[in-house]
């Protein structure tokens, strides 16, 4: 069989192991995951960014993290927590906290780096005409910050998509199954099939979210990197702790 | 914690480590030898730039897992080949270094350009002997980012059971033991560390007119 | 009015940025604080609205103690300006300059409204106004800056080198305009910079202060150019100091005119020296040269020199007569009808006659 004729064969298109099934599930991981991370990364990034308290620690596990391999990361929690825990959630359990570590990283940068980027003057102005403490970060420093956010919780995304994947080894339900199913049943159009669905996953999640930056972000904002020129080493790396360890 | 199961694997761990550096080390070097030229064009051609850029975007979002299987169906290589690990993590480091190239070389005052303009260089001289040289800074950060994150994308091809530090990982996980899965961990931050060490020492002897404060 | 009775400001390593300062600016006036880097006089600003707290002493606005009011509600009666604009950069022109008044709960239709009506007083299109600050010039978003700091029509205005980031020909076009402004607003206004001409153009008073933040010298334009306390003052003031002073001084309306008969456009010039031509309402043309031409008309009208009243500086005056066609300067009365000549001898003389 070709991986067209996998693909077009409507016997996988349909059923309770079908691609409509496991797209589902593999999306249903994702949001919960992307959900926990967001709510505790985004807070924690407001605070960072906003009193500078613990900036440090956070930048410098950050590329401490991303050497960390996720599959054996997975593999380690799930064999610590299998004994702990029964039925199908010996499987979900493990595989959402790793994807929720693995997701706040680029959240948590996203959203602080986002924050010190505000345009020093335009805080200044701001504090100068009588905006509160708090009337400064969300009408002027949240807004600044939208880009970067976006783009960290872009990152995450694709982070998670990905692990996700590779839980499929563990038992775990999502696109990830024709993959290692595939493979055990040396059947390579399923695994190709598997393979091609999440790319194309991962990349509709990126469409998503470059649609949603048009969205969300102001036009003022897409063209600011331009007009100060700081420090170019870390503008750079401040893309790029958002952007990178999407696997 | 069953410690001995190390020293009877010694062996095999000895030479999953190795493997595990040529698969990182190799990507690395080629993507980065790719990753300039490209930059470079990316740099000076707006159009470029916008092409290389957004494709580089679009190649890092495919998943490691799913781009080790789809470049056999591409290539026509065996599944098993290490070959496609070496592409596929390649194809990552380009995409992330064209940007990065891009970017430092952006970061270059227009006034060290235009005084090597005026001095007379040529478009290659002014390249190598200037533009490079001034964004190296930028560039080795990047090369950190790519190294430190390909120690952990290769681990992923045990799934197809290429050899390396990862197969440490399956095996855990197929022998329901915890050992394999630390030593493995441990080994890869450690890999991660070197390799990020060895970086910033190279950016230091690179460019010694900078002080220390390369941030991470 | 606003007051500084033995302000102070000193950090905790030790460092005195302001020293025992004392200042009063009038309502309705100008105060230029000037002063090489590291004089204190951004310090002595953000004192004003409490950015930065004095270390002791008191400043007082109409009366009121700064440290005894609310620094949000402080500031709200305090316009600010600052050198980059500090604009919101998510923000459209029209809604960084309404952002204020929105905040404090305006309604959206009226408070657009009035930043509208604001942006036409600093002189900017109205086509801009729906533009992201990045799609302005300096001097546009510094424009808008302006018109933000007057959103909610405070009394008094700080402004942090306002026109410094922009270009010369920029600057001195937003100086001009902002002295206009200010003549319709009349608000109390300090302002910093390090720009000495800067001061001496738009300050009713100029305070210099010198590193360590002590007061040098406090007094008008004039004061400064003519008697300047020291020679960290004068240094400070630069050269030319006499002339530049000519700039604040005027002649005296009895000045006798040297009489000039003009000629009309299309008439024959029998004078064989420089003559004025005016029109049918006797208000100037230019200058027709007597020994190269014999009639005036457009061809041979020479419209470089410009006419100026006798009310104008005599600076001005003085440049004038010294540019001007066989060194003589034509002046005209209020309605711009052209009186007589003055030549650069008489309008040293006329200054002469004053000083003494």
């Amino acid at each position: 069989m070709t991986l067209f004729e996998w693909l077009t064969d409507p016997a996988n298109w349909t059923g309770s192991r079908g691609i409509p099934v496991q797209v589902g599930f593999h999306l249903l991981y994702t949001v919960i995951s992307l959900a926990i991370a967001s709510a505790i990364a985004i807070p924690l990034g407001i605070f960072i960014g906003f009193t500078g308290k613990g900036e440090a620690i956070v930048a410098g596990s950050a590329n401490a993290l991303r050497s960390l391999p996720t599959l054996g990361l997975l593999i380690l929690l799930f064999l610590v927590l299998a004994p702990v825990i029964a039925g199908q959630l010996v499987f979900v359990v493990p595989t959402i906290i790793v994807l929720v570590l693995l997701a706040i990283p680029p959240i948590l940068t996203g959203t602080y780096t986002g924050i010190q980027s505000a345009d020093e003057a335009a805080v200044d102005a701001a504090r100068g005409m009588g905006y509160t403490r708090t009337q400064i970060l969300w009408r002027v420093q949240m807004p600044c910050a939208l880009p970067l956010l976006i783009s960290g919780l872009r990152g995450s995304t694709l982070q998670v998509v990905s692990t996700a994947t590779v839980a499929a080894y563990l038992g775990l339900q999502g696109l990830g199954r024709y993959i290692i199913d595939g493979r055990a049943q040396a059947d390579f159009a399923q695994m190709a099939g598997g393979a091609l669905l999440v790319a194309l996953l991962a990349l509709a999640l990126e469409l998503l979210f470059s649609v949603l930056g048009k969205v969300l972000v102001s036009p003022g904002l897409r063209r600011t990197t331009r007009r100060r020129r700081t420090a170019p080493t870390d503008t750079a790396t401040a893309a790029l702790t958002t952007l990178t360890a999407a696997r | 914690m069953n410690i001995d199961w190390i020293w009877a694997n010694l062996q095999p761990i000895g030479a999953l480590f190795l493997n595990h550096i040529w698969l990182t080390v190799v990507p690395t070097v080629i993507g980065l030898v790719i990753a300039i030229p490209l930059g470079w064009w990316a740099h000076r051609s707006r159009r470029g730039g916008v092409v290389i850029i957004g494709a580089a975007g679009l190649l890092y979002t495919i998943p490691s897992l799913a781009l080790f299987i789809l470049l056999p169906a591409i290539l026509g290589t065996r599944i098993l080949d290490p070959l496609n690990i070496v592409i596929a993590l390649t194809v990552y480091t380009v995409a992330l270094l064209v940007r990065v190239v891009s970017d430092g070389l952006g970061s270059v005052p227009h006034d060290t350009v235009a005084a090597a303009e005026a001095m007379g260089y040529r478009g290659w001289q002014r390249l190598l002997l200037v533009e490079l040289p001034v964004a190296v800074p930028v560039i080795i950060a990047g090369l950190r980012v790519a190294i430190v994150s390909n120690v952990s994308i290769v681990t992923m091809a045990a799934l197809i059971g290429i050899p390396q530090l990862g197969t440490l990982f399956t095996q855990g996980f197929q022998l329901r033991l915890i050992v394999p899965l630390i030593t493995g961990i441990v080994l890869c931050v450690v890999l991660a560390v070197i390799f990020d060490q060895v970086l910033i020492r190279i950016g230091h002897v690179a460019s010694p007119w900078r002080r220390r404060d390369v941030p991470a | 009015m606003i007051r500084f009775e033995s302000v102070s400001k000193v950090y905790d390593d030790g460092t005195t940025a302001v020293d025992n300062l004392n200042l009063e600016v009038p309502t309705g006036s100008l105060l230029a604080l000037v002063g090489p880097s590291g004089c204190g006089k951004t310090t002595s600003l953000r004192m004003i609205n409490r950015l930065i707290d004095a270390t002791s002493g008191t400043i007082t606005l109409d009366g009121v103690d700064v440290s005894s009011t609310d620094r949000v509600g402080l500031r709200r009666k305090i316009g600010y300006v600052i050198q980059h604009a500090g604009l919101f950069p998510h923000r459209t022109v029209v809604d960084n300059v309404a952002a204020l008044p929105r905040l404090l709960g305006g309604d959206r239709k009226k408070t657009r409204a009035r930043a509208l009506e604001l942006l036409e007083l600093v002189g900017l299109d109205e086509r801009f106004a729906h533009r992201y600050p990045w799609q302005l010039s300096g001097g546009q978003q510094q424009r808008v800056g302006v018109a933000r700091a007057l959103a909610t029509d405070p009394p008094f205005l700080l402004m942090d080198e306002p026109f410094s980031a922009v270009d010369p020909i920029v600057r001195a076009q937003l100086q001009d305009e902002f002295l206009r402004l200010q003549g319709e607003i009349g608000k109390t206004i300090v302002m910093v910079t390090h720009d000495i001409d800067e001061a001496l153009k738009l300050g009713d008073q100029v305070a210099v202060l010198r590193t360590g933040g002590v007061l040098a010298q406090f007094g008008t334009p004039l004061e400064l150019l003519t008697r300047p306390v020291d020679t960290f003052v004068a240094d400070f003031v630069g050269g030319a100091r006499g002339y530049r002073a000519l700039g604040f001084e005027q002649l005296s309306e009895e000045t006798a005119l040297t009489p000039h008969t003009p000629v009309k456009l299309d008439e024959r010039v029998s004078d064989r020296g420089w003559v004025v031509v005016v029109d049918d309402k006797g208000r100037p043309l230019g200058w027709v040269d007597g020994g190269n031409a014999r009639d005036a008309s457009a061809a041979t009208l020479h419209t470089t020199s410009r006419f100026l009243p006798l009310t104008a500086s005599a600076r001005e005056l003085l440049d004038g007569a010294l540019a001007g066609p066989g060194g003589t300067l034509g002046i005209v009365d209020a309605d711009g009808v052209f009186v007589g000549v003055l030549s650069a001898s008489s309008v040293v003389e006329a200054v002469q006659g004053a000083a003494a």
